[in-house]
């Protein structure tokens, strides 16, 4: 019991009490900065990094990775309450978090977070003590082939996320791969879309687009209905009962071991396990047509799978020393100023560092679970805020989020003009999802696809004849086949009485899909 | 994020960093602070002395134009720090993060407070590569040299089974078309200049490369342990583990002579591939600076390095001193960016 040892040994490091105290100040630190919209783990661990500076090299990282899944976790708070996903990997939980939170139902919301958090958080740190030393062969099986596949696979989830009207989620998720593409094009070096911007060279972050389509537009919506309809109802408990746990339960442990196995990829990460496990428990779930009304399960997958994949992407970063993810990257220069070169010699030079942080982890997500379940009732409270105070207050959240990541004020003008595009789509029905989806999946899987094919000399056949990205590839055509096979057979049918009749939105009947 | 700032921090050993700093909190009240705390220099003190030499009246600046947790930032705040510690200024240095478009940005800001003594940024080669590509409005002939500080080198890697064993080999298989080498940063930056000239230099047609830019050079390292790409070429910070580990196989360094951190591996001059490419790190200024200001800087920066707490933080993050003053510095940027323009032309980027 090899490990067993080593991991008592771990938690000896861990549970030395100024390192327990360093979990406790990471994931209260984290939880609170991820739950102000806009400011998600990448900040987190950006403005505790000078913090860190003057620490022990194991007490710093442990801190810094309480910030990281405790900013996760708090992500996902701002997500269920104000639509407002400070976080990438937490977009999708706002799908049925806030239609939750529209309908009383907040408090348990936060409940299924906080608990699918835990599990997914446990599942992965198992998984990291367990199997790290041999999943990094598994994540450097991924090349730009594979990858390029995986985004394919992500990318079909367009059809589940683009709600009654396909034709509208594709334009939207277009829209998002354009988005994707402004900047310098790393392949090439030449700018596109760039109108000779500076502010634009890098690309339009993420994060702006989601506050501005998501948060802003929710906004600009209320405002619009004179602060009519909404949140109006009383914050329900939290409690939830006994069936209700047994329907999230398979979820919630599904999507954890995909969320696991997706964040150990150092080309995924969080927010694509979260996409993949929303999109896969949407399609095995019986009641799949309510996902995006407010669905338990939509709730506890994407969760689940995040804070899983927070925990997996410390694979590639502590076996390999290559960050899985921009916040693993900043991780990675924090670790490498305290003096710490995480890599394939880490195991062996400095186990300590690594099982303590395998241990800390591990306590991070019950300190996790014990500090927000109580607090849960308080954060719900938000809701009961009057609209005149609460709407102000986003926007606020929303331009410091934005500001702070940048400091430009060009980002800011890009904000209120995703938020004006947000607001146009939510009046014409086109659904937000699918444009976030195509934004974060359209760029890798351009970039991938061109790089696959630089190195295979254009040789298209690479994406078939590789096995592992055939696999992915088959994957991608069979969860399309549904949705396939329902608008052909749909075609010749449409206008009949039978058919007119259905219990379906009249205005998807008016405006038939144009193309399968 | 950045596409073509190449954010190469070097490690030092492994293990090596269990000692502890007692910075404390000023470091994090002035990071906090930074938006609001960008206060205009001036007023009636300009901080000359009556023999015409210059202090600063205020705390020092300096910009790193990168995010925080990169190569800039960490020189900029290990700089900030040491000079604050061993007491060689009076106010502390404040650090700056200006991120963006590969450094543009902050260079913009740099430009656009010419003539003020206060405020210094930290550079390495993207200061001459991303103008050289159009992507700046501004170029290094902007700013006034301080000193260049410490240097690291590129590294060429191969998988530990290939049966590449010398760079000539590389450079053989790689001029044949069908060897793919993946670097950490688009084409035209640093990573891919630095395989172009040395494969120029090494008598092969630098065009014919394969060259797969990757986002970071981990990244093409993981792409290279499996299998993906045939060679890479990163920072010999960025492949120290996996050199250790024995997974990767380097089969030669851009230094002019061996490095300590990898002393096993010949450097290409060694292999009579007549190239050395050195990530040069440095200090630069706003333009119009008066002699004596520059004279101060490169006075300051010269002791800083000089101090016990420096040698010991750059032999930790791998660096080589490298120290120039202010006029060998501007010298070298220019002949720099000759060589650069050589090489660009020569696999037709420019």
């Amino acid at each position: 019991m090899g490990m067993l040892d080593q991991l008592l040994y771990g938690f000896s490091i861990a549970l030395t009490p100024e390192n327990l105290l360093y979990v406790f100040i990471g994931v209260l630190a984290g939880t609170i900065i991820g739950i102000l919209p806009g400011l998600g783990p990448m900040s987190a661990i950006a403005l505790m990094i000078p913090i860190a500076y003057g620490m022990d090299p194991t007490s710093a990282i442990i801190m810094l990775a309480g910030v990281y899944y405790g900013a996760i976790f708090g992500g996902s708070t701002s997500s269920i309450l104000l639509n407002a996903p400070g976080v990438a990997g937490t977009v999708a939980t706002s799908f049925d978090g806030y239609p939750m939170a529209l309908k009383g139902q907040a408090g348990k919301a936060l409940a299924i977070a906080a608990v699918s958090s835990f599990v997914g958080g446990t599942i992965g740190v198992v998984g990291l003590m367990a199997i790290a030393p041999s999943l990094a062969s598994f994540a450097v099986s991924f090349g730009p082939t594979e990858y390029f596949a995986l985004m394919v696979l992500g990318l079909t989830a367009v059809v589940s996320l683009g709600g009654r009207n396909l034709t509208k989620g594709l334009i939207s998720a277009v829209v998002g791969v354009i988005v994707a593409l402004v900047g310098i094009d790393s392949q090439t070096a030449i700018t596109r879309f760039t109108f000779d911007r500076p502010e634009l060279y890098e690309g339009v972050e993420f994060l702006i687009v989601a506050l501005g389509v998501f948060a802003l537009a929710e906004v600009l919506v209320m405002l619009n209905r004179r602060g009519k309809g909404g949140v109006r109802k009383a914050v329900t408990s939290l409690r939830l009962s006994r069936g209700e746990l047994a329907r999230i339960t398979p979820p919630t442990l599904r999507s954890s071991v995909l969320g696991f196995f997706t964040g150990v990829l150092p080309g995924a990460g969080a927010t694509v396990a979260s996409f993949l496990a929303y999109s896969m428990e949407k399609k095995i779930a019986r009641d799949g047509k309510s996902f995006g009304q407010g669905n338990l399960k939509g709730v506890a997958a994407p969760e689940a799978a995040n804070n899983a994949a927070a925990v997996g992407s410390f694979v590639p970063l502590m076996t390999l020393g290559v960050p899985g993810s921009g916040t693993t990257a900043i991780l990675l220069g924090a670790l490498m100023v305290l003096g710490v070169q995480p890599g394939p010699t880490m195991l062996t030079d400095n186990p300590g560092m690594f099982w303590g942080v395998v241990a800390s982890m591990y306590l991070g997500t019950v300190v996790l679970l014990v500090l927000n379940l109580p607090l849960i009732p308080v954060f719900a409270k938000v809701l009961n805020t009057p609209r005149t105070m609460l709407l102000p207050l986003v926007v606020v959240f929303c331009v410091v989020g934005v500001y702070g990541l940048s400091f430009s004020v060009f980002d800011l003008g890009l904000l209120a003009a995703f938020g004006a595009i947000g607001f146009l789509m939510r009046r014409n029905d086109f659904p937000a999802a699918p444009l976030i989806l195509g934004l974060i999946l359209g760029g890798l899987m351009e970039t991938n696809m061109r790089r696959a094919l630089q190195i295979s000399g254009g040789e298209w056949s690479v994406f078939v004849t590789e096995p592992i990205s055939a696999g992915l590839l088959v994957l991608a055509v069979l969860s399309l086949l549904p949705s396939l096979v329902r608008v052909v057979r749909r075609r010749p049918a449409a206008g009949t009485p039978a058919e007119v009749s259905a219990p379906v939105d009249g205005s998807e009947e008016r405006t038939p899909t144009p193309r399968g | 994020m950045s596409r073509l700032t190449k954010t190469h921090v070097s490690p030092g050993a492994p293990g090596s960093g269990t000692f502890r700093r007692t910075l404390g909190l000023r470091a994090v009240a002035v990071t906090a602070a930074l938006p609001l705390m960008l206060t205009a220099c001036g007023g009636t003190d300009d901080g000359v002395a009556e023999d015409g030499s210059w202090a600063p009246t205020q705390a020092i600046e300096i910009t790193a134009p990168a995010a925080t947790g990169g190569g800039w930032d960490t020189l900029a705040r290990t700089s900030a720090r040491l000079l604050e510690e061993e007491g060689l200024v009076d106010h502390s240095p404040q650090v700056v993060n200006k991120p963006g478009a590969g450094g543009a940005i902050g260079w913009g800001y740099i430009a656009n407070n010419a003539g003020d003594p206060h405020k210094l940024f930290v550079t390495s080669p993207p200061i001459l590569l991303v103008p050289m590509a159009g992507d700046s409005d501004h170029d290094h002939n902007d700013f006034t040299p301080i000193a260049r500080l410490a240097t690291d080198y590129m590294v060429y890697l191969v998988a530990a089974d290939s049966d590449i064993e010398t760079f000539a080999g590389l450079a053989e298989q790689v001029e044949s078309g069908d060897l793919s080498v993946g670097g950490g940063s688009g084409p035209g930056s640093m990573d891919h200049v630095a395989l172009a000239g040395a494969l120029q230099a090494a008598g092969a047609d630098a065009t014919q490369a394969n060259y797969i830019p990757f986002d970071g050079g981990g990244e093409a390292l993981t792409s290279l342990l499996g299998g993906h790409v045939d060679a890479a070429v990163v920072g010999v910070g960025e492949a120290l583990g996996m050199l250790e580990s024995g997974d990767l196989r380097a089969v030669g360094v851009s230094s002019a002579e061996r490095v300590d951190a990898v002393a096993e591996v010949p450097t290409l001059v060694e292999q009579d591939v007549d190239f050395t490419f050195d990530i040069w790190r440095g200090v630069m200024g706003p333009a119009d600076l008066t002699e004596e200001q520059v004279a101060y800087h490169e006075t300051l920066f010269a002791d800083l390095m000089e101090t016990e707490a420096w040698k010991e933080e750059s032999a930790r993050l791998g660096w080589t001193d490298a120290y120039q003053g202010s006029e060998e510095f501007g010298v070298f940027l220019d002949d720099t960016r000759g060589e650069f323009a050589e090489i660009l032309t020569e696999v037709g980027l420019q």
